[in-house]
C-alpha cells in the first residue's frame, strides 16, 4: 500500500495506477451485479416507437404520473417506429429486453410470439369492446395492443372541388374525371392531380394498392395458396393495373421516385390537389396552417364499378414482453390504457383513430375541438368500422389469419414491383401477374 | 524487459479489441449462415449448407454479384482515371495551389447521408435544380429512377464524385516522390508528354495504384451506404448487389441464415480476389 512519507519523495508509480485501476474496475464490475442495486428501484423499460414532439411529451407525462402513483419508474426510450423491432431484438440479444414495446408490423409480432419472447395480454384485450380487422390473435392469445388503426384513404382540396362544382368521386371514371378537372394552369387548378408512389418501398406499400383492394382482389385463398393469377382475381387486378397506368397522367413525373415527403409535401405546396395519407397530413396541416387543413376532405378507394370501397390498414400497437417486469408492464399497460391513452391519441387526434369502440362515446376523447373541427373525416372513419361496403385490408394483413407469410410478401415487394412492371415496363398486365404472382410464391415459399 | 512487456500488453490490447470487434462478429455472421432462423431472437436450426445452396440457386444472387462487379469495376475505373489526372493537375503550377488542394478534397470529407440527399432533391423530377437546368436547356427530365441503367449510372457517378479525392491525395502523394531528374532526361532524349507519363509518371506510381484499386476495390465491393440511400436497390433491383441484398434478407424477409450466408459468400469472393491480386501484383517487389 502506498503511504505518504515526509522524508521520502512520493512518487506514483504505474504500477500503482495500474493496481488502482484494476482494483477500481473488479469493484464496478462486482458493484453492477450487486442484488441491492436491483432492489432499490423497480423500473419498466418502454420503447416508444412515437417519437413526434407531442407524442414523447405525452409518453413521458404518463410515466411521471405513474411514477408518483405507484412508485414505478417508467423509462421510456425512443426511436423511430420502423427501428422499433431491430432495437427489441438487440435488446432481447443483448440480455436486457425491453418490458413494453411498439411495433408497427404483424409480422414482427408472430415471430416474437412465436418464439415465446411476448406475454400474453388476453385480460387487458377482454376489458374492452374492439373494432374489426385490429386484433391480430396468436392460437387465441392476444399479445398484441392496438392503439391506432392508421388508415390510409385519399384527401384532397375540398375549396378546389367546390370552386369547380365537383363532387366525391365514388368510381374509377369518376376520380379521373375530378383529376382532370382540377389538373393544369388555370383558376382553380394545379400542375397535377394526384401522387402514387411506385417504387419498392413501403409508402408504395402502403398507400397505392386502395383501389385493388375496393376492387375485390385478395392475394390468398383459405389454405394460403397465391390466388393473385386466379381466373377469378386476375382480371380484377388487370384492370387496377389499366387504371393505375392511366393515373400517372396525373401525376408528377417519375412516381418511382415519390416517397412519404411527396405525399405530403407536394399537396401542402399546391403541386397535387389529391394524395393517399392519413389524419397525420391533417393534423401537421393544422398545426401550422390551419385554414388549409380545413379545406382538405377526404373519400375512400373507390372500386372500378363504385360498389364497394376500402381504406389500406395501418395499424400500430404495443406488446409487453416477457421479462422479470411482465406482470409490473401488464399493470402499468392496463393503468396507461384506462387513464392515459386519450391523453396520447390527442397528441395527434385526427391521425390516431381509436381502436376501442369505448372511446368513440367517451367524453374525454370527444372533448378535443379537432374532432368537431375534422367531423366529416371522423365520421368517414366511423363508417370504416360499421359498414359492410368498406373492406379494410393491407399486403401485410392479407391471408385467412394473421401469418408471417403476409409480412413477407409485404417485405418482398413483388406488388410495387408489378406496378413497375405495368407503368415503367410497359408489359402486359398478364405478364406483370404471372410475375408478381410468381415472386409471392417463391417468397413464402422460402 | 519492461519494453517488452509494454509490447505485449499493447499486442494483447489490440489483439483483445479485433476479437471482440471483428472476430467475434465475423464469427457469429459465419455460424448465422448454417443456421435457419427468422429473426436475430429465433432459436437457431441448424441446416449445413442449405443456406448456401439455396442462395447460389437464385438467379437473384447471380444477378445482384454482377451488378456489384458492374459498380465496383466502373467505379474504380473512372475513380483511378479521374485521380491521377486530377493529381497531375493539381501537382502542376496552378495559381492558389493550397486553396484548390483543399477544394478538390472536399466532397470527401461530405457525410454520404448528407450527399445522398443532396443528390436526390437535386434530381427530384418536380422541384430538383438539376431537372429543372436539363428543362432549361430544352430536355426531358433524367429519369433516373425509372430506368435501372440511369440509376446505375447515377450511383456509379455519386460515388465517384465522393470518393475521387481519396484516390486524388494518394496520387498526389505518390507524384512528390518521383524524381523530377526522370523527366528532365526523358525531356533532353525528346519523350513527349504522354510518354513521360507512360514510362516515368505511371511506373513509379504503381506501388501506390497497386494499395489504391485493391482499397477501393474492398470498399467498393462492399459499398451498401450509397446505394441504400439513393435507389434502396432499385428501380426493379436494378442497383441490388450483394450488400443489399444480404440486408434484404436479413432484415426485411426473415431470413436472417440466407442473409448471413449472402454476406459470407462475398465475403469469400473478395478473398480470393485479394489472394490473387497480391499474387499477381506483390507489394514487395522490393526484397526480391
Amino acid at each position: 500500500m502506498t503511504t505518504l512519507n515526509k522524508n521520502k519523495r512520493h512518487t506514483l508509480s504505474r504500477r500503482t495506477v495500474m493496481k488502482g485501476a484494476g482494483a477500481a474496475a473488479g469493484l464496478a464490475a462486482t458493484g453492477v451485479y450487486a442484488p441491492f442495486v436491483h432492489a432499490q428501484t423497480k423500473t419498466i423499460r418502454f420503447l416508444n416507437g412515437e417519437p413526434s414532439r407531442e407524442s414523447v411529451r405525452a409518453m413521458r407525462f404518463a410515466a411521471a404520473q405513474y411514477e408518483k402513483e405507484k412508485g414505478i419508474k417508467v423509462q421510456m426510450d425512443t426511436v423511430p417506429a420502423g427501428k422499433a423491432y431491430e432495437r427489441v431484438q438487440a435488446s432481447i440479444k443483448g440480455g436486457r429486453p425491453y418490458d413494453i414495446a411498439t411495433l408497427i408490423f404483424v409480422g414482427d409480432v408472430l415471430i416474437l410470439a412465436d418464439e415465446g419472447k411476448l406475454a400474453p395480454i388476453n385480460d387487458i384485450i377482454r376489458k374492452y369492446d374492439w373494432g374489426p380487422k385490429i386484433l391480430f390473435p396468436v392460437n387465441g392469445d392476444n399479445y398484441w395492443y392496438p392503439y391506432d388503426y392508421n388508415l390510409c384513404w385519399i384527401n384532397f382540396r375540398q375549396d378546389l372541388y367546390t370552386a369547380q362544382g365537383l363532387s366525391q368521386p365514388t368510381d374509377w371514371d369518376s376520380m379521373k374525371a375530378n383529376l382532370a378537372a382540377l389538373q393544369g394552369s388555370g383558376e382553380n387548378q394545379l400542375p397535377h392531380g394526384i401522387v402514387h408512389p411506385i417504387g419498392s418501398n413501403g409508402a408504395t406499400n402502403y398507400t397505392a394498392f386502395g383501389y385493388m383492394w375496393a376492387n375485390g382482389v385478395q392475394l390468398f385463398d383459405d389454405d394460403w395458396n397465391i390466388v393473385l393469377d386466379s381466373a377469378d382475381i386476375a382480371p380484377r387486378v388487370s384492370e387496377y393495373l389499366d387504371f393505375m397506368a392511366g393515373l400517372t397522367d396525373y401525376m408528377p413525373p417519375a412516381p418511382v421516385q415519390a416517397g412519404w415527403p411527396n405525399l405530403v409535401g407536394d399537396f401542402q405546396t399546391d403541386k397535387i390537389s389529391h394524395t393517399p395519407g392519413t389524419g397525420r397530413l391533417i393534423d401537421t396541416m393544422n398545426v401550422r396552417m390551419p385554414d388549409r387543413a380545413a379545406n382538405v376532405g377526404s373519400f375512400l378507394y373507390p372500386s372500378m364499378r363504385g360498389d364497394k370501397f376500402a381504406v389500406n390498414h395501418g395499424y400500430d400497437g404495443w406488446v409487453v414482453l416477457d421479462t422479470a417486469m411482465t406482470d409490473e408492464a401488464i399493470k402499468f399497460l392496463e393503468w396507461f390504457s384506462d387513464e392515459h391513452l386519450i391523453n396520447f391519441l390527442h397528441t395527434s387526434p385526427v391521425h390516431y383513430q381509436p381502436t376501442r369502440l369505448d372511446i368513440y362515446e367517451d367524453p374525454r376523447w370527444l372533448a378535443h375541438p379537432d374532432l368537431e373541427t375534422f367531423s366529416h373525416i371522423i365520421a368517414m372513419q366511423k363508417q370504416v368500422l360499421f359498414d359492410e361496403n368498406v373492406i379494410i385490408r393491407s399486403i401485410d394483413t392479407e391471408g385467412p389469419a394473421p401469418d408471417v407469410r403476409a409480412g413477407k410478401i409485404f417485405r418482398s415487394y413483388a406488388l410495387p414491383e408489378m406496378l413497375q412492371n405495368k407503368i415503367l415496363n410497359n408489359m402486359s398486365n398478364d405478364e406483370c401477374v404471372k410475375i408478381a404472382a410468381e415472386k409471392m410464391r417463391e417468397t413464402i415459399k422460402a | 524487459m519492461r519494453g517488452e512487456r509494454a509490447l505485449y500488453l499493447i499486442l494483447g490490447v489490440a489483439f483483445a479489441l479485433t476479437a471482440l470487434l471483428i472476430l467475434y462478429p465475423a464469427y457469429h455472421a459465419l455460424e448465422l449462415s448454417f443456421q435457419r432462423l427468422d429473426s436475430f431472437v429465433s432459436e437457431p436450426e441448424w441446416v449445413g449448407f442449405q443456406n448456401y445452396r439455396t442462395v447460389l440457386a437464385t438467379p437473384e444472387f447471380w444477378a445482384a454479384f454482377g451488378r456489384g462487379l458492374v459498380f465496383a469495376g466502373v467505379t474504380i475505373l473512372l475513380q483511378v482515371v479521374l485521380g491521377i489526372g486530377f493529381a497531375m493537375l493539381l501537382d502542376a503550377r496552378i495559381p492558389l495551389k493550397p486553396l484548390v488542394r483543399g477544394l478538390a478534397v472536399l466532397p470527401y470529407l461530405l457525410p454520404t447521408v448528407i450527399v445522398a440527399l443532396t443528390f436526390q432533391w437535386m434530381l427530384d423530377p418536380t422541384v430538383g435544380v438539376i431537372t429543372q437546368g436539363v428543362r432549361l436547356m430544352g430536355y426531358e427530365y433524367i429519369p433516373w429512377g425509372e430506368n435501372s441503367t440511369v440509376a446505375m449510372a447515377m450511383v456509379i457517378a455519386l460515388s465517384v464524385w465522393i470518393w475521387t479525392p481519396f484516390v486524388t491525395l494518394a496520387f498526389l502523394a505518390g507524384l512528390q516522390s518521383v524524381p523530377g531528374e526522370l523527366y528532365e532526361a526523358a525531356r533532353v532524349d525528346g519523350a513527349t508528354g504522354l510518354q513521360r507519363f507512360w514510362h516515368i509518371t505511371l511506373p513509379q506510381l504503381r506501388p501506390v495504384l497497386t494499395v489504391v484499386i485493391l482499397l477501393r476495390a474492398i470498399w467498393m465491393f462492399n459499398k451498401f451506404d450509397i446505394i441504400w440511400l439513393t435507389t434502396r436497390g432499385g428501380p426493379l433491383n436494378g442497383t441490388e448487389h450483394l450488400p443489399v441484398l444480404a440486408y434484404r434478407k436479413t432484415f426485411e424477409l426473415y431470413q436472417v441464415g440466407e442473409g448471413a450466408a449472402v454476406s459470407a459468400i462475398s465475403f469469400l469472393i473478395l478473398s480470393a480476389v485479394i489472394f490473387i491480386y497480391f499474387y499477381v501484383f506483390p507489394l514487395d517487389e522490393k526484397e526480391q
